[in-house]
């Protein structure tokens, strides 16, 4: 079968174009993936502060950007899907077969990460579990494919000029020049119309952002309120005690007692799995100052745990390069406020370069693990 | 004179190496959803990625084919260009606003999630464009008429 020699220049840089939005979202997912379940061998490292902000905007970003790009590259290559034979060797039918889950998983990761970022869950599997595996599979995949069509690609990237012998000229060009920008156009549409939630300066114009800047309580947005996390009674009750244990025993802080210790502060960002991300400034104590409590200034790590009963996110373990980062703190205020119920009142973790989900609220407990 | 390109055809050589590099990423995947299966839920993972595949070939690209075919029939030629662009930059702002316009995420007790109008900012993003696609597609008609004329 001729293949239509339009289609191929196109198909190859929509091509290249996928392998880099998809490597930088690769890229990207696995540093969010080793942050929030670190290998043994691996410590998350607290600095720069805003890397993770970075990182995660960018994975949102790219994959929203890739959309278009894939939409395009699969509408340009649709006739092979009807080619006949089916199969012309064995080489091309193992090249076919790969397809399917570079297809498949490409279309499922933009999917639910789009629908992750919308916050719609029409399935019963757990987001972050399966779109990594997902992720695996589909890259797995994808390099199957590059090897099998890299010459192609280059062969057209190397040689942008008058094309194929049998490209009718230069009309031909002009409209795969014009389909090409149509797509890049709604690529750009698309990270505008979502990015205004981590970029300030795009929000007016970011018809799809999750967040809008300065909406929430004390000017922050919220992931999960306090209601939600069925912590109120506990959080609000006079009774509330920092419990924090250590080689020295067990200690245990009022509200008051925390708020009578050397206070710090840091203007740190909350950085959400979901693209999103707010700076503000926090006021509260060190979390190695409350350790060397308990003789544990020095430990390599320690677990945070919340006052909520129950959920994925109830504790979080932080390491003990970020416990010894001046930045790590136990946050009582906000901006110069208390916090806010829904901000993690009475008290919450807050440390450079983590997630958000690992910024533990409602603190109760600080636990040598 | 001009080489032809190899025309989309698979690179055997090229082919072994992808397989020797990627299958190994792969069975990482497979790994993680098996090892995982708790929470990936590797029969419904499966269903959702075969049937992503399937629902694009035999649903969306049938879709964008019937509406491409009808705008290319009642756009004239010098101002298909244009008018494809722009319907591809609204055709995919639509689809990504589905789930926020449908509203599954919002939760009422907090105001700060999905805090817009994603029905009336999306539309109005779409006609912005529309607008300028207008312009864009008649300026090139024109263009056109007066080189023919």
């Amino acid at each position: 079968m001729t293949q239509d020699p339009v289609d191929t220049r196109a198909g190859a840089w929509l091509g290249l174009a996928l392998g880099i939005t998809f490597g930088l979202c690769f890229a990207t997912g696995l540093w969010s993936h080793v942050l929030q379940h670190p290998p043994d061998w691996f410590t998350p490292p607290p600095r720069p502060a805003g890397l993770y902000r970075l990182t995660q905007g960018l994975h949102v970003a790219t994959g929203t950007a890739a959309i278009p790009l894939l939409l395009a590259k699969l509408w340009v290559v649709r006739r092979r899907l009807t080619e006949w034979p089916p199969v012309r060797s064995v080489v091309h039918a193992v090249e076919r077969l790969a397809l399917l889950p570079l297809v498949g998983g490409a279309v499922f990761l933009l999917l639910s990460g789009t629908a992750n970022v919308a916050r719609w869950y029409p399935w019963h599997f757990y987001f972050p579990a399966a779109h990594y595996a997902a992720a695996w599979i589909t890259v797995g995949a994808l390099v199957v494919h590059v090897g099998a069509k890299a010459g192609t690609t280059m062969a057209v990237v190397r040689r942008p000029g008058p094309g194929p012998s049998a490209e009718p000229g230069e009309r031909a060009r002009s409209d795969r020049r014009a389909f090409l920008l149509g797509v890049a156009a709604a690529s750009g549409t698309l990270v505008v119309a979502t990015a205004g939630g981590t970029v300030p300066v795009l929000s007016p114009v970011s018809v799809l952002a999750q967040r809008r800047p300065g909406q929430g309580p004390q000017g922050l947005p919220v992931n999960k309120t306090a209601a939600a996390a069925e912590v109120v009674d506990a959080a609000l009750d006079p009774a509330y005690r920092l419990v924090i244990s250590g080689p020295a025993g067990e200690r245990a802080l009022s509200l008051a007692e925390l708020r009578a210790l050397p206070q710090h502060q840091a203007r740190l960002p909350i950085s959400c799995v979901e693209g999103w991300s707010a700076t503000a400034r926090w006021r509260g104590v060190r979390v190695q100052d409350l350790l060397a409590l308990v003789d544990a200034a020095d430990a390599e790590a320690v677990l945070v745990e919340s006052l909520q009963r129950s959920g994925r996110y109830r504790a979080s373990r932080l390491s003990g390069a970020h416990i010894r980062d001046a930045d790590t703190l136990l946050a009582l205020e906000l901006d110069g406020e208390a916090l806010d119920l829904d901000h993690g009142f009475p008290a919450r973790l807050i440390a450079p370069g983590r997630p958000g989900v690992l910024q533990t609220k409602w603190v109760a407990r600080l636990v040598l693990p | 004179m001009t080489r032809p390109l190899s025309d989309g055809s698979t690179s055997g050589r090229g082919l072994v190496v992808g397989l020797v590099l990627g299958v190994p990423v792969m069975l990482v995947g497979v790994r993680s959803a098996v090892v995982d299966a708790r929470d990936t839920h590797p029969a419904e993972l499966s269903r959702w990625l075969i049937g992503a595949a399937a629902g694009h070939d035999l649903v969306l690209l049938p879709v964008i084919g019937t509406l491409a075919w009808t705008l290319r029939r009642v756009v004239p030629a010098a101002a298909w260009p244009a008018a494809r662009a722009g319907a591809i930059v609204i055709g995919t702002l639509a689809l990504v606003s589905w789930p926020y316009a449908r509203g599954y995420g919002a939760s009422p007790g907090n105001p700060s999630l999905l805090p817009r109008d994603y029905v009336l900012g999306p539309v109005v993003a779409s006609a912005a464009i529309a607008a300028a696609t207008a312009v864009v597609a008649l300026v090139a008609f024109v263009r056109h008429r007066r080189r023919i004329s």
